[in-house]
C-alpha cells in the first residue's frame, strides 16, 4: 500500500457519497464553463473573416431610424472606401411561424459579395441573385430547417411593409457567422415600400486597416449637421453596441457564477466535514501510530482535492468537448453559431476546482490537526 | 525489588514504589489534572511506578481511577500536569509533537478495546500502516507484515477486510499492527472488553507470549481479573492513586 492508495480508499469508502460529490462538482463546473463561454460570446463576439475591413454606418440616434439613400454616393466617394451596400431590415414572418425566425435584409447583391467575402456560394448563384428582381439568397441553416432549395419560392409577410413579398431562392450560402439570414435586393424592397429612398443602414468595406479610422471619421463628419447624422464604427464596435443594449451582462454573469461557486463550496465543505467527522477516531489512531499532524492534514486535503479534481475533469472536460466539438448551431437552433472555450476559461475553471478542493477541506483538516489522540479515541463512530 | 516508604512517620499513607534493578518505564510523582467545566478533576495524583523490561503489567481499578490516563501518558498520547515519565531513559512528556509522533511509531504498539482497524483497509494494509512511516521498502514491509500476522495466526486472512473477520480475529490483527514495528512497549487498553470468553483467552495468550517469548513489555488496562491473571504483576489504582497491595 502507498499513501496514494490509502487516500484513494478513504475517498471512495462511501461510494455513493463520493459519486454525488463528484457529480455536484461536475455539474457546477460545467455550468461555470457555460457561463464563462456565454459571457465571452457576448463580450468578445467571434470575429469573422474580413471583419477587420468592414464598417457599419447607422443613424446616430438609433438603428431603428432609417437613412436616406442619397448618402450612398457621398460615402462611395470617400478615399479608402471600396464598396458600399445598403442593409435594410425586412422583419418578415415565414408561413405559420409566430415571429421572425431568420433575419432578412435588403442589399445590393454585387456589393454584398464584395463586402462579405466569407459568404460562400456557387458563381451561378451570385449571377442569378444579381440578375433577377425577386431573387434572394438564403443561409444554409434556414434552408435545412425549412427544407428549402434553389429555385423554391417563398412568401414573407412583414408588419413593417404593406404587402407580403415573394422571393425566389437563387442560392444557398454558408461560411458566415450566421448562416441563417436571407438577403434580397434593395430595389425590390423599394417597389414595395412607402419608404422608398430610405435604407436601414450601410455596410462598407475599406481598402486597408490603416484607412479605417480616417474613413470612419470622414463619414461621421460628412453627415454631422444633417437630418440624418450617422454613427460609423467598426464591425466589432457595432456588435458590442448591440450587446450593451442588454445591460451589464458581464456583471450579471459574474454574479451568477459567484453564486454557483459559493453554493458548491458550501456543499463540498459540508460533505468533507461529514466524511472527516466520521473518521475522527481513525485519525486519532493514525496519530497514535505516529502519523504527524501535517500528514493527516495532507491526507484530508488530498482526498478533497481528488474528489474535486474528478468532478472538475468531468465538468470542465464535458463542457470543453460539448462546446468545441458539438453542433452548437443545431443545439441553439441557430441562435449561437460557435462557442469558444479558451485556455483562459479552462484555466479559471481549473483554478476554481483546485480552490474548491482546498477550501472545502480546510476546516475539517484543522479540526483533525488540533484534536488530541485521547479526544479522538473518545469520539463516537 | 524494594519497597520504599515516602515517610516513615506513623499513620502516613505508604506510596507504593516498586523499583526494579533496570526499569524500562520509570514514573515519578506523576499527576494529571484537567478541568471538566468548572470542576478540577485529578486523574492521577503523585503516582510513582517502575516497570521492568519484559514485564506483563496489569493496571486495574474502578472506572475513573486513572488507569487509562496513566497508560496514555506512558504511551506518549497524553501529557501529565507534573511529574516525569521515562521510557527507556527518554522523558517522554518533554518531547515535542513531531518527536513524540516518531517516538510512538518506533517504541509503542497500541491495542484498543474496540480494535480500531481502518475498515476500508485489508488486514495486511492495517498492519502495514505503521511501517509506511519507516524507510523500509515494499518487499521489506511485506515481510514484516507477514511475520506479524503469522505470529498472531492470521497470515491466511491478510486480504480480508475487518468486516470479514470475527472480533477475536480483528483484535489479533490489531496486535499484529502493534507488533509490526518491533516496539519495546505494547500498551493495551481493555483488549478483551469486546470479546467473548474464547477469543479473550486467545488474545491474552498472545499478549502473554509477547511478553514471555519476545521480551516485549506489555502494559494492560483491564477491569477483568481473569485477564489480569495473565499478567506477571498487577497494580491497582483508585481515585488517581496507587493502592497499596
Amino acid at each position: 500500500m502507498t499513501f496514494a492508495t490509502f487516500i484513494a480508499k478513504n475517498a471512495l469508502r462511501n461510494k455513493r457519497r463520493a459519486a454525488l460529490s463528484i457529480l455536484s462538482v461536475a455539474v457546477s463546473l460545467f455550468l461555470l464553463v457555460f457561463l464563462m463561454v456565454g459571457l465571452r460570446l457576448f463580450t468578445h463576439p467571434p470575429e469573422t473573416a474580413g471583419a477587420e475591413l468592414r464598417v457599419a454606418v447607422r443613424n446616430k440616434i438609433s438603428i431603428t431610424f432609417l437613412l436616406p439613400a442619397r448618402q450612398r454616393p457621398l460615402i462611395e466617394k470617400i478615399d479608402g472606401v471600396t464598396a458600399v451596400t445598403p442593409f435594410t431590415w425586412f422583419g418578415g414572418i415565414y408561413k405559420n411561424e409566430e415571429s421572425t425566425t431568420f433575419a432578412q435584409f435588403a442589399t445590393d447583391p454585387a456589393k454584398l459579395r464584395q463586402i462579405f467575402t466569407e459568404m460562400k456560394m456557387p458563381e451561378e448563384a451570385y449571377t442569378a441573385f444579381a440578375a433577377e428582381r425577386i431573387a434572394c439568397v438564403l443561409g444554409k441553416l434556414s434552408a435545412d430547417k425549412y427544407g428549402l432549395k434553389v429555385g423554391d419560392r417563398i412568401v414573407l409577410t412583414s408588419s413593417l411593409y404593406p404587402n407580403p413579398m415573394e422571393f425566389k431562392i437563387a442560392g444557398i450560402y454558408s461560411g458566415t457567422q450566421d448562416d441563417k439570414n436571407l438577403y434580397f435586393r434593395q430595389d425590390y424592397l423599394d417597389e414595395n415600400s412607402e419608404l422608398k429612398g430610405q435604407v436601414g443602414m450601410w455596410w462598407l468595406k475599406v481598402r486597408s486597416a490603416d484607412d479605417m479610422p480616417r474613413v470612419i471619421e470622414t463619414i461621421n463628419k460628412t453627415f454631422e449637421n444633417t437630418s440624418a447624422a450617422v454613427r460609423a464604427e467598426t464591425e466589432r464596435a457595432f456588435q458590442l453596441g448591440f450587446i450593451s443594449m442588454w445591460g451589464n451582462i458581464s456583471l450579471l454573469v459574474s454574479l451568477i457564477s459567484s453564486a454557483v461557486v459559493f453554493t458548491l463550496l458550501l456543499v463540498t465543505a459540508s460533505t468533507m466535514s461529514m466524511a472527516v467527522r466520521e473518521r475522527f477516531r481513525e485519525m486519532a489512531i493514525l496519530k497514535a501510530l505516529g502519523y504527524r499532524r501535517h500528514m493527516l492534514f495532507a491526507f484530508i486535503l488530498a482526498e478533497s482535492f481528488g474528489l474535486a479534481a474528478a468532478g472538475g475533469l468531468l465538468g470542465i472536460g464535458g463542457g470543453y468537448c460539448l462546446f468545441t466539438y458539438g453542433d452548437v448551431p443545431k443545439m441553439t437552433n441557430g441562435f449561437i453559431t460557435a462557442l469558444q472555450v479558451t485556455p483562459d476559461i479552462l484555466g479559471i475553471a481549473a483554478a476554481v476546482t483546485a480552490g474548491l478542493g482546498i477550501l472545502s477541506s480546510l476546516m475539517p483538516a484543522l479540526s483533525v490537526m488540533r484534536m488530541s489522540v485521547v479526544q479522538g479515541l473518545k469520539s463516537l463512530d | 525489588m524494594e519497597i520504599h516508604a515516602v515517610d516513615s512517620a506513623p499513620g502516613v499513607h505508604y506510596q507504593l514504589r516498586v523499583m526494579a534493578d533496570t526499569s524500562i518505564v520509570e514514573i515519578r510523582d506523576l499527576t494529571k489534572t484537567y478541568l471538566q467545566g468548572e470542576i478540577k478533576v485529578t486523574a492521577l495524583d503523585n503516582v510513582s511506578v517502575d516497570i521492568a523490561p519484559g514485564e506483563f503489567l496489569a493496571l486495574m481499578g474502578p472506572s475513573g481511577s486513572g488507569k487509562s490516563t496513566m497508560l496514555h501518558i506512558i504511551a506518549g498520547v497524553d501529557r501529565p500536569t507534573s511529574g516525569t515519565c521515562r521510557v527507556q531513559g527518554v522523558n517522554v512528556p518533554n518531547l515535542n509533537e513531531s518527536d513524540l509522533a516518531d517516538w510512538r511509531n518506533q517504541n509503542v504498539g497500541f491495542v484498543f478495546q474496540t480494535f480500531n482497524l481502518i475498515p476500508v483497509l485489508t488486514a495486511f494494509e492495517n498492519v502495514e500502516l505503521p511501517l509506511l512511516l519507516t524507510r523500509l521498502n515494499r518487499r521489506e514491509r511485506r515481510e514484516q507484515v507477514e511475520n506479524a500476522l503469522s505470529l498472531v495466526g492470521l497470515k491466511d486472512r491478510m486480504k480480508h477486510l475487518p468486516r470479514q473477520l470475527s472480533g477475536g480475529q480483528e483484535q489479533r490483527v490489531a496486535i499484529a499492527r502493534a507488533l509490526v514495528t518491533d516496539p519495546a512497549l505494547i500498551v493495551a487498553d481493555e483488549p478483551t472488553g469486546n470479546l467473548d470468553h474464547q477469543s479473550a483467552t486467545e488474545v491474552m495468550n498472545i499478549l502473554k507470549s509477547l511478553s514471555g517469548q519476545l521480551g516485549k513489555t506489555v502494559i494492560m488496562v483491564t477491569h477483568d481479573p481473569k485477564a489480569a491473571a495473565f499478567g506477571s504483576r498487577t497494580i491497582h489504582l483508585e481515585k488517581g492513586e496507587l493502592v497499596k497491595e
